[in-house]
């Protein structure tokens, strides 16, 4: 009975004490929702010129959109021709760690300086480059035009070229597609340039340069380079039948060019002594 | 009649000689070949290398049209690359000449306080990368004379209104008053003056950050207008006499040394091993500003030394001694640079055909250590006769052995290889087993029987004793990977490398 009276006493004190609880509660959930609702309104007014530059017209939001699509599918074509001396799919390579590294120079002779197999380092890149992002450029102009067209407006203009162009600082790729933009105006463009922070460029001229020491003496001394370059890292590792494996890099922005020469070799041992 | 039939017979066959020995030759003779079947350019193969539908001529590459080296001229890049053969340079839709043509001159092209010495193009190309006006000038003709032409220009402050604002620009004389940069007009020079000095009125005053500059090793205190003052100094950053005047580097704090991480200096020292760079890539700050002396040196490198950024020497780690004409089989010889505090490894040629050379330079800075891969000149070694010529260090690299010869009793001494070639002995058609034949020697030793039985040794005994094996055994080691040799972890092989045998034969004189 006691137990019972001990029952009916305690049982409106938790009662009470879980309204109260879940009073509390409530009010905190409010609080939550209003705080999220400030932050979320604060973040909107912060960020309402960059969300409005993608739904709405101008050459910002174009290049926005085409970096924001085709970055790193850019990032991703040059990682892979960095890793097999500027080519998407070499030919005329040597496999080092599994990796196909075109031969920039090559001579198949013991004795003999290296013939020069890509004379062009800087523009063939940039041709390889924008040859391999062309599909994907294409499809996201076209993507681009329609998303002007869900926003209300009328898009025209074709793709006519992609094009890519190296500068010591940047990646920088060319749309040359006229493009015309209308609603309630009417803007028009030349075309979209997106640029792409690298050091390609200083790297491949580097490269350039010893593949040139390479068909002329035979060999580069990479020293001489780091004399000049402070930021700049060479590797080059020798195979036992004379292939010099390259690792050209910057040792700031951490990209690396890798590429193979054979060039002014020697065979083991007495073979060609006399021939020579 | 028979003859007749004799006769024919005979012109067939020879006619069938003619062609079958005719076509062995033509799918073996070696063949210039446009593209192989490995898909490389202008390569002397044999002509069943040479791609399909890829030209190919019996001569050497340098004879043929099409393969003949020459100048490959980028118009885009400004670039010409000399020993390029034509057909390569067409694939790349690029000019090629035989000659070099006159857009490959150079010429020296200033910028700024910068030169380059390159071709025109180039020069507007690396132009239109820092912003500025080039000056090309072909009367200089050589790099040195270049990068002088720039050095000792007059710096200082360019005073110029803009905006209804006195504003500066540090820069030289020439950029100042010349005209050729737009932006500043009725434009005043003060030599040897900073922008920030308070006496020139300017809108320019100093703050507590710092720069970089392209070309420059140091870190420059940076004013309120972007400009660059003097050479970052913790201790001057309130003194308003280094805030107004030039300063140079010898004059700056630490001038001898290379300020390595130094918080307080920022007199980086690139042939020191320090140099600008960004705190965040360095990994450590300086007491103001973003920049720090990066210390690019190697300390405690694999031989225990410390070395200078760019600094490279010779290790040899392997099993066994070098230069003394018995180097491990496997052995090689290794470079080690330093680059930017890594201790980077370069292999010189397998086999041995390439051995490390270092020698130190001395410098106002101290000395500074220089290594190279050169060519083993071995090739020669084992055909020299005489001491002097077998040690001639100008034409071979070779060691003259005292009492012992290649074949036995042909001389007083054998010259061989200070550092043994190697050889492919594991491949069953590679040259090994000829090669270290040739230290096959037979020593025929003659026994006198004695009036009352027995014998007595009469010529050549010395052939009978272990040192006579053991010196047959190291010019078998001498001459390459022969012979009861180790390899580069030191271990033996599994045979003996070598055989003694003694036959008897008995002869009447």
């Amino acid at each position: 009975m006691e137990k019972h009276n001990d029952y009916k006493l305690k049982n409106p004190v938790d009662r009470m004490e879980k309204g109260s609880k879940m009073a509390k509660k409530g009010q905190m959930a409010i609080f939550i929702i209003v705080a999220i609702a400030i932050v979320a309104l604060i973040l909107l007014i912060a960020f309402y010129p960059r969300i409005r530059s993608v739904v709405t017209g101008g050459e910002l939001t174009s290049s926005n959109f085409i970096k924001s699509c085709i970055g790193s599918d850019v990032q991703t074509n040059m990682e892979l021709m960095n890793n097999q001396g500027g080519y998407i799919s070499p030919e005329g390579f040597y496999v080092y760690n599994g990796k196909k590294l075109k031969f920039l120079c090559y001579t198949n002779e013991y004795y003999k300086t290296c013939v020069v197999q890509d004379p062009a380092v800087v523009s063939h890149y940039e041709k390889e480059l924008a040859n391999a992002i062309k599909s994907k450029a294409a499809q996201c102009y076209a993507d681009m035009k329609t998303q002007y067209q869900k926003q209300g407006y009328s898009v025209s203009g074709i793709l006519r070229d992609v094009k890519v162009e190296l500068t010591d600082k940047s990646v920088n790729v060319l749309f040359d597609a006229p493009l015309s933009i209308s609603k309630e105006s009417t803007s028009t463009y030349n075309g979209v340039t997106i640029q792409i922070d690298s050091k390609i460029y200083n790297l491949l001229s580097i490269v350039q340069s010893i593949v040139e020491f390479e068909a002329y003496y035979g060999d580069s001394e990479t020293t001489n380079y780091i004399q000049y370059y402070p930021d700049l890292k060479i590797e080059k590792i020798k195979q036992s039948d004379g292939t010099k494996v390259y690792k050209v890099s910057d040792v700031i922005s951490k990209e690396e060019f890798d590429f193979a020469s054979r060039s002014l070799s020697w065979p083991p041992g007495y073979e060609g002594v006399n021939a020579k | 009649m028979n003859k007749h039939k004799l006769l024919i017979f005979a012109l067939l066959s020879l006619f069938l000689f003619v062609f079958v020995s005719g076509g062995v030759f033509a799918v073996n003779a070696t063949v210039c070949c446009q593209k192989t079947t490995s898909n490389l350019y202008c390569q002397n193969v044999p002509s069943d290398q040479c791609a399909a539908g890829s030209l190919q001529t019996p001569s050497a590459c340098s004879q043929t049209s099409f393969c003949k080296a020459g100048y490959c001229y980028d118009s885009r890049q400004g670039n010409c690359m000399s020993n390029t053969p034509k057909v390569v340079c067409d694939l790349n839709n690029e000019s090629w000449t035989e000659t070099e043509p006159a857009s490959c001159g150079l010429g020296c092209c200033i910028l700024g306080d910068q030169a380059a010495f390159v071709p025109l193009v180039r020069c507007k190309i690396l132009a239109g990368f820092l912003g500025i006006q080039a000056n090309y000038n072909k009367q200089i003709t050589n790099e040195v004379s270049c990068v002088l032409s720039v050095q000792g220009q007059v710096k200082g402050a360019c005073v110029y209104e803009s905006e209804f604002e006195k504003t500066c620009k540090f820069t030289t004389m020439s950029d100042c008053t010349s005209g050729s940069n737009a932006s500043i007009t009725n434009a005043t020079f003060y030599k040897g003056k900073l922008c920030s000095a308070p006496e020139l009125g300017t809108i320019c005053g100093k703050t507590k950050e710092t720069m970089c500059l392209p070309g420059k090793d140091e870190i420059y205190f940076k004013d309120s207008c972007g400009n660059p003052a003097n050479i970052y100094d913790a201790s001057k950053i309130n003194d308003v006499d280094y805030w107004s005047n030039i300063k140079t580097k010898l004059e700056s704090c630490g001038p001898s040394a290379s300020n390595g991480n130094s918080k307080s200096c920022g007199n980086c020292n690139y042939l020191l091993g320090s140099f600008c760079r960004d705190s965040k890539d360095a990994g450590s700050s300086a007491s103001y500003g973003d920049n720090i002396c990066a210390d690019l040196n190697c300390k405690n490198t694999q031989n225990r030394n410390s070395y200078k950024h760019g600094e490279s020497w010779c290790v040899y780690n392997d099993a066994g001694k070098t230069g003394t004409g018995n180097t491990a089989v496997g052995a090689r010889f290794y470079k080690h640079i330093c680059i930017n505090g890594e201790e980077v490894l370069e292999q010189c040629a397998d086999f041995k055909q390439e051995e490390c050379i270092e020698d130190k330079i001395n410098t106002s800075l101290g000395s500074f250590s220089q290594a190279a891969c050169r060519v083993n000149r071995w090739q020669d070694c084992l055909v020299q006769t005489e001491k002097q010529d077998c040690e001639n260090l100008d034409k071979r690299d070779c060691l003259w052995k005292e009492g012992i010869a290649l074949n036995v009793n042909s001389g007083s001494g054998a010259c061989v290889p200070k550092n043994t070639p190697g050889l492919k002995f594991w491949d069953s058609e590679g040259d090994a087993s000829s090669v270290c034949a040739q230290a096959n020697a037979q020593c025929v030793v003659k026994f006198e029987k004695g009036l009352f039985g027995g014998e007595k040794c009469k010529d050549n005994c010395e052939c009978l004793t272990d040192s006579w094996a053991k010196q047959r055994n190291d010019i078998c080691m001498a001459i390459g990977d022969c012979g009861s040799k180790i390899n580069w972890l030191g271990d033996k092989g599994y045979k003996t490398g070598y055989n003694v045998t003694i036959s008897a034969s008995s002869s009447k004189s």
